[in-house]
């Protein structure tokens, strides 16, 4: 008797189990079956698309689902541009999906066919060339060249940056928010010690080692745990500089011989220099983002390179005298424009939106020049708009007000790259960055290193 | 009243049966999913998944930071066995043998890291390494050993041994616990027995306590290496993420960078397995070596 009971309960407990892999197994199955289900609906949706074309505003009604990212800018910006929006298309009931880590959150939507309408694509855990890559964003190139601001000029003519295609030919999103990498210093500061702010690199290394003589202030810090900070702050425009957009696209894509090139190989000399001079931080490598801009801001540091964002991020922590002070990164020779690159963060829509009419209307609403004005406002950055007048406007901060005059002027010029560099690449620039400035690597080596990456990369693609 | 076999059983499977869904929800199905999924490439973001095979596991085996993770796995493993079982085991003996009257104050201290969540540590210890504000850099320029101060956890040679000592003072605690459990769960008179008999302290440590607290020892030595080889992943990314250039990436940390940063989630699915392979063929191994005959006197 005994054993049959044991039989009984071991045979369920083997069913049990068997069970539950099986309802796993279903979970994806079903998962398989959305994908079709909504690749079916994009179809039709598709298929409206031409029929809304024709028709008036008036047809764009629903729910529309906006996904965004909430980080140094805040959500100010947002909550105007959603109001503005709804108060002009009643019949548009919006879904927010925000937060900082919405990116996180609304993964399992995306991965499972289901994502929402429209998608800023900014901060940690999103990454546009992915999404590209895995398809998840519609292409929006003829669209774009049909849509026109309220005064009537094209859109595609007023962007700062004007989007650029991906690799296949198509555009996928469109540029919002202008971001910029730069160097930052204290403007107050510098007046009272009688520093003046670089102009190229030459001048840029006679203040850092005058820095360095005269205070007890080390004269560089960037972040080392987020390599990336140096790479975009600093290495983009130095390549810009030094070879334009043919040599920063290259050296992005990862093109054979790009990263071993005698350009690229004067610009990790510099930085070689700067090491060996004793002008970077030898505590860099430990710092996280908010530890070396902390020290930026406490004086122990005179340059760091970060994004149009710090200000707004560390504007409970700045002393009463510290004065902001922004330069394009001044890798430029002498005589040479600075040169910006912009990190441009973009609106998209989902290939599988649900409302995608909607979706478009939102991004038409969004770009226009009162809100790219209140965008100066409301975060202290750029939109990435045209002709918006910014120095008569008495809410947009100082270094703002600057560095928008220096980079309409002679002095800076643009760069575009074609599209952010990927993780894979990213990630061995930034180790071998950081050996580089500590000063186990010299340039030489670093080329080598990242032309073997490089290769890995494109093998890997 | 005596239950009927029937009752018995049912209230077996009462008792099984939830632990057992459980289990295999949230164990038996990952683990299964984590080995499928380390046959695709998949970006851990949208639902395309191409099945490529052994693809990945041919990367990890050309992948050259992977030796790199395993070795400073080890070396944690290593380290924090050491350095936490002879601490452990010296204030166990200390709070227990030695009549300190202040005995249950120590004890508190000791354990209260172990209170505290490992990121909390994680941070602390970041601020006590910092190479400007840091109370370390700090206390060795005030005392004239300046040019022993570097930026620790910035360094590629000195980042890797300053986790260990975070991790060994966050492990003591619970480990003392353990330990004067079963010190004092040896009988007074073997002690006396051994002091007759002219054992010295030293002797009777070596050969009357350890002995009788070796399954406790083993406990220990096993917990210590399997929460490091599945946990040393969280001091790594608080407090270095992994750099400078990888100097302090563990196989737990390359998990996440590859699976979440670099969005090669097949990649990582096959890191995952081969930590499994190690964790699961390191305690086989210490098993072996850790067996002894049960001591009883």
């Amino acid at each position: 008797m005994g054993k049959v009971n044991r039989k009984w309960f071991m045979s369920i407990l083997a069913i049990l189990f068997i069970m539950s892999l099986l309802v796993g197994c279903s979970s994806d199955s079903s998962d398989e079956g959305q994908g079709n289900e909504t690749e079916e609906n994009t179809g039709e949706t598709d298929e409206g698309t031409g029929d809304a074309e024709k028709d008036t505003e008036g047809s764009i009604s629903g729910e529309l689902e906006i996904q965004y990212f909430v980080g140094g800018y805040g959500d100010a910006w947002w909550k105007e541009v959603i109001d503005g929006f709804t108060s002009k298309y009643p019949d548009v009931q919006i879904k927010e999906q925000a937060g900082p880590n919405i990116n996180e959150e609304m993964k399992t939507r995306w991965i499972s066919g289901n994502p929402p309408d429209v998608v800023y694509i900014d901060g940690a855990g999103s990454s546009e060339t992915q999404m590209v890559e895995d398809g998840q964003l519609m292409d929006l190139s003829d669209w774009v060249e049909s849509v026109e601001l309220p005064d009537g000029t094209p859109l595609a003519d007023s962007f700062i940056v004007p989007p650029s295609k991906f690799d296949d030919g198509n555009l996928y999103s469109l540029p919002l928010v202008f971001d910029t990498w730069g160097t930052w210093y204290d403007k107050a500061w510098f007046e009272s010690e009688g520093f003046e702010a670089p102009k190229d690199f030459e001048s840029w290394m006679s203040s850092m080692k005058e820095i360095k003589n005269n205070t007890d202030v080390t004269p560089f810090v960037t972040t080392g745990q987020y390599p990336y900070y140096f790479s975009r702050g600093v290495l983009y425009p130095a390549f810009a500089a030094a070879g334009g957009e043919e040599l920063l696209s290259s050296v992005i894509k990862g093109d054979e011989g790009a990263w071993s090139s005698d350009a690229v190989l004067d610009v990790m000399t510099k930085v070689q220099t700067m090491q060996e001079e004793g002008l970077i931080d030898p505590g860099f490598g430990a710092l996280n983002h908010t530890q070396s801009q902390m020290n930026f801001i406490l004086g122990k540091n005179a340059y760091i390179p970060v994004g149009f964002w710090l200000p707004n991020e560390m504007a409970n922590d700045v002393p009463d005298d510290f004065q902001f002070g922004f330069v394009p990164s001044p890798m430029n020779d002498a005589g040479e424009p600075m040169a910006i690159v912009p990190d441009l963060r973009p609106l998209a829509i989902a290939k599988e939106a649900k409302n995608p009419e909607a979706a478009k209307a939102f991004i038409e609403f969004a770009f226009q020049k009162k809100y790219a004005s209140k965008f100066a406002e409301l975060t202290g950055a750029m939109m990435n708009m045209k002709g918006v007048d910014l120095d008569s406007n008495e809410n947009v901060p100082v270094y703002l007000k600057d560095a928008n005059k220096m980079i309409n002027s002679d002095q800076v010029k643009i760069y575009q790259k074609p599209y952010p560099m990927s993780a894979d690449l990213e990630t061995p620039l930034g180790n071998a960055l950081v050996s580089l400035m500590l000063g186990e690597m010299d340039a030489e080596e670093f080329t080598e290193t990242m032309e073997a990456a490089a290769e890995e990369y494109r093998n890997n693609k | 009243m005596v239950q009927s076999k029937r009752q018995k059983q049912l209230f077996l499977l009462f008792c099984l049966l939830p632990t057992f869904i459980v289990f295999a929800i949230f164990t038996v199905y990952p683990l299964l999913n984590g080995l499928y999924l380390s046959f695709f490439e998949w970006s851990g973001m949208s639902g395309n998944q191409k099945f490529i095979g052994l693809e990945n596991y041919k990367q990890l085996f050309s992948d050259s930071i992977i030796p790199k993770t395993i070795w400073h796995d080890y070396f944690l493993v290593i380290t924090k066995v050491i350095g936490i079982m002879i601490l452990a085991t010296f204030f166990a003996v200390a709070l227990t043998q030695l009549k300190i009257k202040e005995a249950p104050f120590y004890r508190i201290v000791f354990f209260f890291p172990n209170i505290m969540s490992v990121v909390i540590i994680g941070i602390l210890w970041q601020f006590i390494y910092n190479p400007n504000l840091g109370i370390i850099n700090s206390g060795l320029t005030l005392i004239g050993l300046e040019e022993w101060a570097r930026p620790w956890l910035g360094s590629l040679t000195w980042a890797l041994p300053s986790l260990v000592l975070p991790s060994v003072w966050a492990g003591i605690g619970l480990f003392m616990l353990m330990l004067m459990g079963g010190i004092m769960n040896v009988p007074k008179n073997l002690y006396e027995a051994a002091d007759i008999d002219g054992a010295n302290e030293w002797q009777q440590f070596w050969k009357v306590t350890v002995p009788l607290v070796w399954p406790q020892i083993k406990t220990s030595i096993l917990y210590i290496v399997i929460t490091t080889l599945n946990g040393s992943f969280i001091i790594v990314q608080v407090m270095t993420g992994g750099g400078p250039n990888n100097a302090t990436q563990v196989m737990g940390s390359y998990l996440y960078q590859q699976a979440f940063k670099q969005y090669n989630f097949g990649y990582g699915a096959t890191i995952g397995v081969m930590i499994l392979i190690l964790s699961l063929l390191t305690v086989l191994i210490l098993q072996y070596f850790l067996k002894r005959e049960k001591v009883e006197y």
